[in-house]
């Protein structure tokens, strides 16, 4: 009946969830990238799917651009602008994580042993889960939908059994006897994908804060 | 039609001034815009004035008997009170400087309806307990049935701001019914106007007071209230809304700075935080007392003045 003076807001809803659904698609591209290179190092397809990667995390940047931008002509009211737009600040720091482990994948031009494969894909996948839930946790938020402390318990499981994986890969890395430089370079790559998960962990931290803020 | 310039010039004022206490919130903290709720506060003070201003309208004439030369000295003498009191800094009320102004043109007539003053003094009294307990039976209810609603978070929001816009603009109403006989009861005592004219002078004259000078007021007094959470600030406007109109109805003139006061204080006993400070109470307080004395005294000193002649010795 009010949708017409909504306008906006109804615009900046559409464009929440479109960049959900863009969150979506990077670690689902994200997750083939690393998978790819795992099992074939400097392959063509690893080269397609970060330039894909690269692409969605673009476009997140393009839609979190245009959402500024409404805030900035006053939609909502203040203390939810305030609230989104910190949320979707601290959201958009994880297609930067994926970015970056892709990246130092590329141009450091890492192969990782086979030693660490079973590893790397239980850190990536279980970081991957936790960005999945915390997608969906958000979705939840915007909804009003109940669960939220539930997802953040689910994710802090997540993150906590990534911080196991984390420690025991570097462990790993450094009683191997590979080369100490290529230690170093594993070892970093290691922590940057161990910030997927801590970085998912803080978002769903404030999202349960803010969903108990938004009760009067 | 010059001797109704003191009461127009009360009216403006309090439109500039009390516009705040309906819209303030929503307007400081960027939720409505200023003109949206200038232009719905202008409309709805006009239709509360003519449609139910005329209860308070009888009580204030009916406190004393006016000439005009009277009814024009007490409106001169509250505008005055208005303007020290705000000068000193203290939280004015119009309605009791111009109740403080009757009662000096009473005692000089030595005649003071004291029913209906005591009637006034008690709603005075009231007004900040009533808006406290009305802000917290609101805010039980009404915060139970927004926890349970099953829409989201834009959803809520929007919910809010058109309950604002309602709230207010129900404010307004309350206002212009209960204020204007402030502004222009003296001069229906007087004989120089019907209720009818009354009401819509009086009307018209805070109406212009908000579309003129509201807008700094709306944004600085605001803010003081701007810590309140959005549903706080809607809990807020809502009971000064209906503060003022139960007063409206029982017909007297009240002031709605201290139905604010009392409503945001009705949050922070709900809340368990403390909403406003001891330094404003103690303030509050000590307006509640000089106002009317203050306005009692300038219309008793202005009367004696005017009968003061030149002898040329």
């Amino acid at each position: 009946m009010f949708n017409f003076f909504f306008k906006k807001e109804n615009r900046l809803e559409e464009l929440i969830y479109k960049y959900l659904e863009n969150f979506q698609l990077i670690y689902e591209n994200f997750e083939k990238a690393v998978f790819s290179c795992i099992s074939e190092p400097y392959c063509e397809e690893f080269n397609f799917l970060k330039e894909q990667t690269d692409k969605y995390e673009s476009k997140a940047d393009d839609i979190i651009e245009e959402i500024n931008n409404l805030m900035y002509s006053k939609v909502l009211i203040p203390d939810s602008r305030e609230d989104i737009m910190n949320l979707l600040h601290a959201l958009d720091k994880i297609p930067g994580d994926l970015e970056i482990v892709l990246f130092m994948m590329k141009y450091q031009k890492l192969v990782i042993p086979e030693k660490f494969f079973k590893d790397v894909q239980d850190l990536i996948k279980v970081s991957l889960e936790a960005c999945e839930t915390l997608s969906k946790q958000v979705a939840g938020f915007i909804k009003k939908e109940t669960g939220t402390r539930a997802f953040m318990n689910i994710i802090d499981k997540h993150e906590s059994h990534c911080d196991y994986i984390e420690k025991r890969l570097i462990q790993k890395i450094f009683s191997s006897n590979i080369d100490p430089f290529v230690k170093l370079q594993l070892k970093e790559l290691v922590l940057c994908m161990g910030d997927i998960s801590d970085q998912a962990d803080r978002v769903s931290k404030m999202v349960n804060i803010l969903s108990m803020k938004r009760r009067v | 039609m010059y001797s109704l310039l003191g009461g127009i010039f009360l009216g403006w004022s309090l439109g500039a001034n009390d516009a705040s206490n309906i819209f303030g919130t929503a307007v400081s903290s960027r939720m409505i815009k200023f003109w949206t709720a200038a232009l719905l506060a202008s409309i709805f003070v006009i239709l509360g004035a003519l449609i139910s201003g005329q209860a308070g309208i009888e009580t204030l004439k009916g406190l004393t008997s006016f000439d005009l030369s009277q009814a024009v000295i007490s409106s001169i003498a509250a505008a005055l009170t208005v303007s020290v009191m705000t000068f000193l800094g203290l939280p004015v009320s119009t309605s009791q400087a111009v109740v403080g102004a009757i009662i000096g043109i009473g005692i000089i007539n030595s005649q003071l309806h004291l029913a209906g003053l005591g009637k006034v003094f008690i709603c005075w009294f009231t007004t900040p307990v009533g808006g406290a307990l009305i802000t917290m039976i609101l805010y039980k209810i009404l915060a139970f049935v927004y926890n349970h609603l099953k829409i989201g978070l834009f959803g809520s929001d929007q919910l809010l701001k058109i309950c604002l816009i309602i709230s207010g603009s129900y404010g307004a109403y309350a206002l212009g019914a209960n204020n204007v006989a402030n502004v222009t009861a003296v001069f229906v005592g007087a004989g120089t106007l019907s209720i009818l004219e009354a009401a819509l002078i009086g009307g018209l004259s805070i109406a212009f007071g908000i579309l003129t000078f509201s807008r700094p007021v709306m944004e600085t007094i605001g803010k003081k209230l701007v810590s309140l959470d959005p549903f706080s600030a809607l809990m807020v406007s809502m009971a000064v809304g209906i503060t003022i109109h139960i007063y409206t109805i029982i017909g007297v003139p009240v002031s709605s700075s201290q139905a604010v006061v009392g409503s945001v204080l009705g949050i922070g006993i709900i809340k368990g935080a403390s909403t406003v400070s001891i330094h404003t109470l103690k303030n509050i307080l000590l307006a509640w007392f000089l106002t009317p004395v203050i306005a009692c005294l300038i219309a008793i000193l202005i009367t004696f003045g005017s009968y003061l002649e030149y002898t040329g010795k």
